[in-house]
């Protein structure tokens, strides 16, 4: 005898049991294509890039950072937070002891040493890999998922998105003066066309002068720079005051460079053009100032 | 031993052609001729070290290279001129190196082994060395350590490579008595190179003197040591005349 | 009075009294090795893991096992390996500065990995046979050049290995710059080694090798002994010089390539340790081979420690620790026996 009446309470019931229980369990795919799995968003997570502190911190998430490497200074509140060293190869014994219940790690810093032993460890380790500017934006969406709070950070990157796309419209018709990008001082550095920072001087507007070189972060010489003749110099630093000050003087000695003769030698935050975080987009607007200075940036 | 018609070549260049020489028991061979006669290359293929290319050694009639290394070992040891030792060891250790031919891969030294190295240390008068580090002796001390050293092998067959050349007089005496008493106590056969000439006509029974590689002259010391034959050989006009208390021939330079 | 040599000698028991006592030593070494560290870990804490009463997920349990001790086993291995090579390099080139790192083969021996990484073969056993065929091949370059005429106890071999570390060190470094993964710490493992990435897979096919090939090689004890008197000394004494030779050289490239292969390049331990060893001991490879080599399995997880803690929580890489507490040994080392080089 079956008992119809009994059956609709139970349905709402079972719904609303399945509605109140918070059961968040997910799995998510990371770049390295391994399948992490959570129980609960996350309470206690170290970041193993400056970059992807940055971003926690962006999106609400800072109470909720549990140890940083070196170098994540930005926000200034991330310093207090205890150290697990270096962001090459961090120190997975302090991991360890302060049971982060996520870890997340960027696949072209880390090394594939750590994933292995944090896995080792029972510590879910979840692995991110921003090619560029876009990627940057899409790990902050990412990472929002991950870490439970989806529709904060699905706004703020929009916000970011709109501000990508108005940089874009404003160089779109404009001609792309040669750049060339320098990282380090001595020996001088700078980018080829497998970079994050080559990425920037597109979309910022510019040509990179060294995009074909062979290697990555190669070294150039003086010589190859008179040669080509780029129309702007940018000098990435983190030291403003001295050491790129320093290193434009260098450069202007060398009248025949267009880019001097045109006072067009520039200095940049190395902070805000390095880190695959919210930044970016700082660092975009500010290389794009660089690079077309005619236009009027300020207008909305 | 015995050496038939040995040859030996290095390179292009024929160091040594022709060469018979008969080694027999309880006899000390002493074997002449000036740098660059070939004596040291001869001793070394009497000892197995070098092959020659012609020619045939043969120790108590079975051909050399019928012997396994450690086999030919226990037959005939040598004391040559080089002697490197960029570790330390103590003079017993040393000797007893000289047992190696009669031990096993993995076997250790037994009393048995120390007792006969014990006693070649004794029969060389070098025993008060035994415990001190070969590094600590003077030249004329280890040379009496490796002539110990080379007792420990029990060999039949004993090589000397210019053994006194570094020696003070008194201990030039002393390792020519100590060869010979040996030679005739144990019935050791012994052969080597010397400089000293009137040591070695003093005490050798038969010569053999080299000239570019070839025996030029052999036989009892009276017989080789001449004054034409030393004339011919080393280029030096010399005086040959007997010495007053042995009767052996004695050199005099001119 | 007979009895009174009988002391002085060695004697199996010896040789067994001392290992003994080394690996004691050596198990000391480990567990307190087990307990420093970044995270606090006491000596109470390894009782309870070894007792059983610690849960599986425990941390402490998992830095223990999953962290600290398969590195530390690994250094101890390598350090095992390293010091064994440079006893019998020492002794077959007659010389006590001779050491796999100073004459060149490690570094041959990580061109070897690099290349195999470079052609594609960098999987399975691609790399450590490539290392070995690397070891093996400069240990054939430093014969043929540094030992030709001038004999191998001359410093003419030195200076040919130096040479030939620079040579292979160069060609690596330009390997790694112009490779498309520019990571940098590439780099510091094959310069300066990095025992961080020992797994127990590696420790089960390394071991094995390693200790057959330290057992082959104490069989031939007696032999190198007398090889350092001199090889046509030894020839005359019965040895049977070159196939001794041919092995152990062969042997040494064989573990040296593989230690070299999964932990990078560490230099001085195969310098260092034989001649403590030399100078605490004896130069009987009796005795020598197992202190020197437990020593030098001491003296590298030690190194290693130290390394992961001086600077806590960043490392320094092992290599730097060798090299430092090595270099100024071999400067007074060569001044001591400058003396001794005139001579030859």
């Amino acid at each position: 005898m079956k008992d119809y009446r009994l059956i609709i309470p139970n349905i709402i019931l079972a719904a609303l049991l399945l509605w109140s229980v918070p059961s968040w369990s997910m799995t998510f795919k990371d770049a390295l294509g391994r399948e992490v799995t959570l129980s609960d968003a996350p309470e206690r997570i170290i970041p193993l890039a400056p970059s992807l502190t940055e971003i926690l911190y962006y999106l609400g998430l800072g109470d909720n950072v549990a140890g940083v490497t070196e170098y994540s200074y930005y926000p200034p509140e991330a310093k207090e937070k205890p150290s697990v060293g270096s962001y090459i190869d961090p120190n997975i014994e302090e991991i360890i002891t302060l049971s982060p219940d996520l870890v997340i790690g960027t696949k072209d810093g880390n090394l594939p040493n750590s994933v292995y032993l944090l896995e080792q460890a029972h510590i879910p380790v979840y692995v991110i890999n921003p090619r560029n500017v876009r990627d940057s934006l899409s790990t902050i969406d990412e990472i929002g998922e991950l870490c439970g709070v989806p529709e904060k950070a699905h706004q703020l990157v929009e916000n970011l998105n709109k501000r990508l796309e108005a940089v874009q419209n404003a160089v779109a018709s404009r001609e792309r003066p040669l750049v060339f990008l320098q990282i380090n001082k001595a020996p001088v550095m700078t980018v080829n066309k497998n970079t994050f920072l080559n990425d920037l001087i597109i979309l910022a507007g510019g040509t990179n002068m060294t995009a074909d070189e062979p290697i990555t972060y190669p070294r150039i010489s003086i010589e190859e720079v008179i040669r080509k003749k780029p129309d702007i110099i940018i000098i990435s630093t983190m030291d403003m005051e001295e050491l790129g000050e320093k290193a434009r003087d260098e450069w202007m000695k060398w009248k025949s460079i267009p880019a001097v003769k045109n006072n067009r030698v520039y200095l940049i935050d190395s902070d805000i053009i390095n880190r695959p975080s919210q930044r970016i987009i700082d660092g975009l607007e500010a290389m794009a100032r660089l690079i077309h200075p005619e236009i009027n940036w300020d207008k909305k | 031993m015995r050496l038939k018609n040995i040859g030996y070549r290095y390179e292009k260049r024929w160091v040594l052609k022709g060469i018979d020489l008969d080694l027999r028991a309880g006899e000390i061979l002493g074997i002449l001729g000036p740098n660059g006669s070939g004596k040291s290359t001869l001793l070394k293929i009497m000892d197995g070290v070098l092959k020659p290319q012609e020619g045939e050694v043969t120790v108590r009639n079975k051909p050399f290279h019928g012997y396994k290394r450690s086999a030919f070992a226990r037959e005939v040891a040598m004391v040559s001129q080089e002697n490197t030792f960029r570790f330390s060891f103590t003079s017993l250790e040393v000797v007893l190196m000289g047992r190696f031919p009669h031990l096993k891969r993995m076997q250790f030294e037994g009393s048995g082994d120390i007792d006969i190295a014990v006693n070649s240390l004794r029969a060389t008068e070098a025993l008060e060395f035994a415990g001190r580090s070969i590094h600590d002796l003077s030249e004329g001390e280890k040379q009496r350590v490796f002539i110990a050293r080379a007792l420990a092998q029990e060999p039949k067959v004993i090589l000397l490579d210019e053994p006194t050349s570094f020696l003070d007089l008194k201990f030039k005496r002393d390792i020519f008595m100590l060869i010979s008493s040996l030679c005739c106590e144990k019935g050791l056969s012994v052969a080597l190179v010397s400089h000293d000439i009137d040591l070695v006509a003093q005490y050798c029974h038969r010569l053999i003197m080299l000239k570019h590689g070839n025996i030029y002259a052999s036989g009892d010391p009276y017989k080789v040591i001449t004054s034409t034959n030393i004339e011919d050989v080393y280029g030096c006009p010399v005086l040959v005349d007997s010495h007053p208390l042995s009767g052996r021939p004695r050199v005099n330079l001119v | 009075m007979i009895e009174r040599y009988r002391a002085k000698i060695i004697t199996p028991s010896k040789v067994i009294t001392l290992s003994i006592t080394m690996l004691a030593m050596l198990v000391l070494v480990i567990v307190t090795s087990l307990v420093l560290g970044t995270a606090d870990v006491s000596f109470k804490d390894i009782l309870d893991i070894i007792l059983g009463n610690t849960p599986q997920d425990d941390p402490i349990r998992l830095i223990i096992f999953r962290i600290r001790l398969p590195r530390i086993l690994l250094a101890g291995l390598v350090g095992f390996a390293l010091s064994l090579g440079g006893v019998v390099f020492q002794a077959i080139l007659r010389n006590p500065l001779a050491d796999p790192f100073v004459l060149g083969v490690s570094s041959g021996s990580a061109f070897g990995a690099v290349l195999a990484m470079i052609l594609g073969f960098g999987f399975g056993l691609g790399i450590p046979l490539m290392s070995f065929a690397g070891a093996l091949f400069t240990i054939y370059l430093v014969m043929m050049i540094g030992a030709r005429n001038i004999g191998v106890e001359s410093s003419t071999i030195l200076l040919t290995g130096v040479i030939i570390n620079a040579f292979f060190t160069a060609i690596i470094m330009f390997f790694i710059s112009v490779s498309a993964d520019d990571r940098l710490h590439t780099m510091l493992f094959w310069l300066y080694g990095d025992l961080s990435q020992s797994r127990y897979t590696q420790l089960f096919i390394i071991a094995p090798i390693v200790l057959i090939a330290s057992i082959v090689l104490y069989g031939f004890s007696k032999d190198l002994n007398i090889i350092t008197t001199g090889e046509e000394n030894a020839a005359q004494l019965g040895v049977e010089v070159e196939m001794i030779k041919k092995a152990s050289l062969i042997i040494v490239s064989l573990i040296m390539g593989l230690v070299v292969a999964f932990s990078g390049l560490i230099g001085f331990v195969g310098l260092i340790v034989p001649h403590l060893a030399r100078m605490a001991f004896h130069s009987d490879h009796r005795l020598l081979i197992p202190v020197a080599s437990i020593g030098g399995a001491i003296f590298l997880i030690a190194a290693d420690t130290l390394a992961r803690t001086i600077v806590s929580p960043s490392e320094l890489p092992v290599g730097v620790i060798t090299a430092f507490l090595g270099a100024p040994f071999f400067i007074i080392l060569l001044k001591k026996r400058g003396s001794q080089w005139t001579r030859s």
